[in-house]
């Protein structure tokens, strides 16, 4: 019995449940340290203490979420104190208001002075901000979260539990809330069950058990920045009032903002003395704009538009993996796609490495016909992947007496979907099937977003763009579900009742085990009914000029450049 | 030229010279000066690209072939691959289907539209004209682009909006000149005899009239034909085309011209080179007919 | 010459009033319900309704009119949907941009087409005379997209002597914020080179083949003379006429311009607004461009008529 054990030994009695249920998993190998640590913050253990139970219980290191190319590593050490970044983001569609935010430059407008609860990394791991830290009950139906102590706003009122409560109940407000936020917190968290018991804690009696909770209020919700509880969230854009390291000096609606180092932070003082940001209507000019030294970071670009950056060594290229994808739905209960044979043949049919290499020059996962992503922890890595196989399909069209239909594929015009259109149409015609393509413009094809109104949720055959989401929880439920309360976004509509009884021991399960074990038997079902073909998961991808260390960004639009520096 | 809008300067061209060149000398003329013959060279070129490019093109326009994109012109292809490998040479050969279809439907609508507003308010005159042309001039406060791009907003990307609403615009520019023209042609004997004899107004206006102001009106619709092609071409880069699925210049710079700057310029210099020359042709074409006007 | 004035300026009036009415109008036929563009397709009708009410957009057409109407006239414009700010803010900082290029493209293209157009007629149908028109013809049918694309590779990234976005840092000196101009506004000056030098050149051709002319040559008159008092003068009228039709594509119409420099001018403007569906914005904004390029063809009518008297004669019945 050493010295080590015996520390080891302590963290375990000083552990709930469900951490010493991780612990148990690590020890036995069933999880990697990777998905240690990103679990581990999520139930709430310390960054050191995970560390340490890491080192200490052993375990392979094994590859990092993020990863550069282009510039290669750089030795970090050398940053110059001070300085001012300049940063390119896209151009925010709404205000600057936390309730109205959905979009990505919003989100970064959130994310300059506001700070989350914790912070979700390119790892998906939770670093603590607000909170120090957060634990469940024992079932994983209350949360309870320590607030930081001594922390205040930019306008010097101090940030307590109440601001904590009161922006909660301000997301979740159903009469007026935030639209954007509900869709991670409706049905997990309801309006007045959030108490304040003191200054430093927050308790959360969720409406259900979730495993997941800490991770649906941290900086992956992006609208959920904790702001002054007597702050009108529609006041907000006119001081960007929040506790980050940078606080608003002056903000343009359309054109940009400036940030200055918030020297009452309670953290690490920001490096950069400033930050300033332009709005970008398009993607092409902030592409030029590094590549012609005006901006020193790009939050993010496509492979599409940036493919002059990819080849660049004098750009760094940052990406994340993430579980940002495409869904080609085909109608179940519509002709030619009611026989999953069918479904399967065009699943089939896809060549997804040539999509990979083609579309997204490597920059993507496969998909493999369900929401699980690799980036996911809880995703079974071991079902068999489908790859492209034409006389398998052929025989499959044929099975199902379906050879030669022909079908009209609605979609709309924006990022590479018109180009996975036209892919899948060749594909399609590779095996005797005619695709016809209807691609109209983005409101055209949402519609009112109901069924019945909305192309998307309507048409036989589809391609619907779905943006990251830190667990696959709401993919499942919502495009998915048989349950037309919780399926709202099924257009496929998939109705199985087994799945939705899967789905539901998922959201319920607690330790990573069980929900792999789960995961795996929503994988194969999914394969073999494919009501919807996950060709890819794409990656996140921001650049930066080869002299700029410690950028950070989000794959939900935020951007942390707290510890950015210029090397000399 | 193009997106530019020229509204108060129609071009000017006296109007009743038939008497004294009849109108085969005037054709023999057109043909041969140099810049028609160019002009219709190179118009006629996509025109016949447009109508037989299909069969033309070396290869199907369509044909993605994922992992030889953005290669460089070579032998297999001439002008290189774009972003999803297809033939950049086949695609500019069948892209000018798309534009030589609305472009002329476009100008074509709006001539005919147009020189009608133009003959019966400058022929009336009065209230009529009046109000029309207070309203015309309102309309032509906005630039083009944005009128057509509010279009598009509005009523979806389709080709019929695009016709429509480029037609619609134009009729009013070339309202106001074909109505200036006809204002001098009222005044002139041969109307005023028409008038004695008490023929209808229509008669008056399409039969006396309309045939001796078609020198504008032709000159207009060649000018306009090559502002509707750069404001189509526009409207394809500003992403605002009629329909992703079919070859079109404009789009095919739009998807590729991020590309550039990484050294891939074929993708964006052909079809770029195919809509300037295209609108060069037309403007040869429309500067000899309206020097043969002149004369 | 007061009551051409004051029948210019009636006209100028009647028009703006149907350009507003037009404009309200015709705004209103861009689809999806504002409420629900604002709170995005997944709020609660409820809310959507309520918005809608605040907002007033649940009213009657003709009421919203003419209470943006009266709004106007007490410099009123309205706030922006999607940003919630006053529509004048927006429209103030998008026209100070748009202002700032057009001045500049045209103080760098108007003397040098002239010259150009000048230099053409005066050498007619002679080798310099096609190298202008033809040249000129051929640089401003290439699109804006593809002109501006090449000056931002050459001089931008590969010679590396100009910033390839139009904005300047913030408190930048005029020196330093005409540079950032200097690509966008080249970009123009190819564009409207070929298309002012021309009209340069027929009105210049006019005046030399004009009967004033040939008096003052046949008066015996010095040619620079004739060239100054007569020729320069008579040809450049219709330069100021087409001069002034530019004015609304310049301020309203730069959307490609605007879109490759990263450059927030009103053209950008008006687009942003109509996909948001900001109607407050997108009205207003559309409005200044229309009522900027109404005064421009005012102010040119006037210099026109001051110029040439027998135009104020005609014009003034």
């Amino acid at each position: 019995m050493d010295e080590k054990q015996r520390r080891v030994d302590e963290v375990r009695r000083e552990s709930t449940e469900l951490e010493n249920h991780l612990i148990d998993e690590y020890v036995n190998r069933k999880i990697s340290r990777k998905e240690l640590m990103r679990r581990g913050t999520a139930v709430g253990m310390s960054i050191p203490v995970l560390s340490f139970i890491a080192a200490a219980c052993g375990g392979d290191d094994d590859d990092d979420g993020a990863s550069q190319t282009g510039g290669g590593e750089t030795t970090a050490g050398a940053v110059q104190p001070g300085g001012t970044v300049r940063v390119a983001l896209i151009q925010p569609t709404t205000e600057p208001n936390p309730l109205l935010v959905q979009d990505e430059g919003g989100a970064g407008m959130l994310g300059a002075t506001g700070e989350y609860l914790s912070f979700s990394d390119e790892n998906l791991e939770l670093q603590p901000r607000l909170a120090e830290s957060w634990e469940p009950n024992d079932d994983g139906s209350v949360w309870t979260f320590k607030i930081r102590s001594g922390v205040t706003f930019h306008n010097g009122a101090p940030m307590t539990s109440e601001d904590v409560v009161a922006t909660f109940e301000k997301l979740i407000n159903p009469d007026g809330g935030s639209a954007n936020a509900q869709s991670a917190l409706g049905g997990v968290l309801s309006a007045g069950n959030m108490e304040a018991p003191d200054e430093t804690t927050v308790v959360f009696n969720l409406d259900a058990p979730n495993g997941n909770f800490p991770t649906l209020v941290s900086s992956a919700n992006y609208n959920a920045i904790i702001i002054p509880a007597d702050l009108d969230p529609a006041d907000w854009g006119q001081t960007f009032e929040g506790t980050g390291p940078f606080k608003l000096q002056s903000f343009t609606p359309q054109q940009g903002a400036t940030f200055v180092r918030n020297d009452a932070y309670w953290g690490d003082k920001a490096n950069p003395d400033t930050v300033d940001v332009k709005f970008y209507a398009e993607e092409a000019p902030m592409i030029v704009a590094l590549q012609g030294d005006e901006v020193d970071f790009v939050e993010h670009f496509s492979v599409a538009g940036g493919k002059a950056l990819l080849d660049n060594p004098d750009v760094q290229v940052i990406a994340i993996q993430t579980a940002t994808h495409r869904q080609l739905h085909m109608r179940t209960d519509k002709e030619p796609f009611t026989d999953a044979r069918v479904r399967q043949a065009i699943a089939l049919a896809i060549d997804r490495n040539a999509l990979v290499d083609g579309l997204w020059e490597g920059l993507a996962d496969i998909g493999n016909d369900s929401p699980f992503a690799p980036v996911y922890p809880s995703t079974d890595t071991s079902v068999p992947q489908r790859e492209q196989d034409i006389e398998q399909a052929k025989q499959l069209l044929a099975d199902a007496g379906a050879e030669g239909f022909t079908v009209q594929l609605d979609t709309w015009d924006g990022f590479e979907i018109p180009d996975l259109a036209q892919l899948v149409k060749s594909a399609a015609a590779e095996i005797g099937v005619t695709i016809n393509l209807n691609i109209t413009d983005a409101g055209t094809y949402y519609g009112d977003g109901v069924y019945g109104k909305s192309p998307w949720l309507d048409s036989v055959m589809g391609i619907t763009d779905y943006g990251h989401r830190p667990v696959p929880n709401v993919y499942l439920t919502a495009a998915l579900a048989g349950d037309p309360k919780l399926g709202v976004w099924n257009s496929a509509h998939f109705k199985n009742d087994d799945y939705d009884e899967l789905v539901r021991q998922y959201v319920a399960a607690l330790d990573v085990e069980t929900q792999k074990g789960v995961a795996k038997q929503i994988q194969e079902l999914l394969l073999e009914e494919t009501p919807i073909i996950f060709p890819y998961f794409y990656n996140f991808l921001s650049a930066a000029k080869p002299n700029l260390q410690g950028a950070v960004s989000a794959a939900t639009g935020q951007f942390d450049l707290s510890k950015a520096g210029f090397t000399a | 030229m193009t997106t530019i809008e020229d509204p108060a300067a129609p071009i000017q061209i006296p109007v009743r010279d038939e008497a004294t060149i009849a109108r085969g000398e005037r054709l023999r003329l057109l043909v041969r000066s140099p810049g028609f013959i160019l002009g219709a060279i190179l118009v006629g070129f996509w025109v016949v690209c447009a109508l037989f490019g299909a069969m033309i093109a070396p290869q199907d326009p369509q044909a993605d072939d994922i992992l030889n994109k953005l290669v460089a012109p070579s032998g297999d292809h001439l002008f290189g691959t774009d972003r999803l490998g297809r033939d950049v040479f086949s695609r500019v050969l069948v892209g000018a289907r798309e534009i030589l279809i609305t472009a002329p439907l476009a100008t074509l609508l709006g001539t005919v539209i147009g020189t009608a507003i133009g003959l019966v308010t400058g022929y009336y005159r009065g209230l009529v004209d009046d109000i029309t042309m207070r309203i015309v001039d309102a309309m032509l406060a906005v630039p083009v682009i944005i009128i057509a791009f509010l279009a598009i907003v509005a009523r979806g990307a389709s080709r019929l909006t695009i016709i429509l609403v480029i037609g619609f615009v134009f009729s009013m520019i070339i309202a106001k000149t074909v109505r200036a023209a006809v204002l001098s042609e009222r005044e002139l004997d041969y109307v005023q005899a028409a008038r004695l004899r008490n023929e209808r107004s229509p008669y008056i206006m399409f039969a006396e009239i309309l045939p001796n102001v078609m020198g504008p009106v032709v000159v207009e619709f060649t000018v306009r034909l090559g502002y509707a092609i750069f404001t189509i071409a526009t409207l394809a880069f500003l992403g605002f085309g009629a329909d992703p699925s079919i070859p079109d210049w404009g789009r095919d710079i739009e998807q590729h011209y991020a590309f550039i700057n990484g050294g891939i310029w074929w993708a964006v210099l052909f079809p770029s080179l195919a809509i300037a020359t295209l609108i060069v042709g037309i403007n040869l074409i429309a500067d000899a007919i309206a020097q043969t006007f002149e004369r | 010459m007061g009551r051409f004035l004051l029948k210019r300026l009636g006209l100028a009036a009647i028009t703006l009033f149907l350009l507003s009415v037009i404009v309200f109008f015709g705004t209103q036929v861009l689809p999806g319900n504002v409420g629900r563009r604002i709170l995005g397709p997944f709020a609660d009708q409820a809310a959507v309704d309520n918005l809608n009410e605040r907002l007033g957009t649940d009213r009657g057409l003709l009421t919203q009119y003419w209470d943006w109407l009266t709004g106007l006239f007490t410099g009123d414009f309205g706030t922006s949907l999607a940003q919630n700010v006053p529509v004048t803010e927006l429209i103030g900082n998008a026209l100070v941009n748009s202002l700032k290029l057009a001045a500049f493209a045209f103080v760098l293209v108007v003397p040098l087409a002239i010259v150009g157009g000048v230099v053409a007629a005066l050498k007619r149908d002679r080798l310099t005379d096609r190298v202008i028109t033809i040249g000129g013809l051929s640089l401003s049918v290439v699109p804006e997209f593809v002109s501006g694309i090449i000056l931002i590779l050459v001089f931008g990234l590969w010679l590396d002597v100009l910033p390839v976005s139009a904005r300047a840092p913030t408190g930048a000196s005029i020196l330093t914020q005409l540079e950032y101009l200097l690509l966008p506004a080249l970009t123009l000056v190819i564009l409207l080179f070929g298309y002012i030098a021309r009209i340069t050149r027929a009105g210049t051709i006019e005046s030399l083949d004009a009967d004033y002319t040939r008096t003052a040559v046949l008066k015996g008159l010095p040619r620079r003379t004739v060239l100054k008092r007569h020729v320069l003068r008579n040809s450049l009228l219709p330069t100021i006429a087409v001069v002034a039709t530019q004015t609304g594509y310049l301020i309203g119409g730069l959307v490609v311009v605007e879109t490759l420099f990263n450059y927030p001018g009103m053209g950008r403007l008006i687009v942003t607004a109509a996909t948001q569906k900001d109607m407050p914005l997108l009205e207003a904004a559309v409005l200044v461009v229309g009522t900027i390029f109404l005064i421009a063809m005012l102010f040119a009518d006037l210099l026109y008529s001051l110029l040439n008297p027998r135009i104020r004669y005609s014009g003034a019945e």
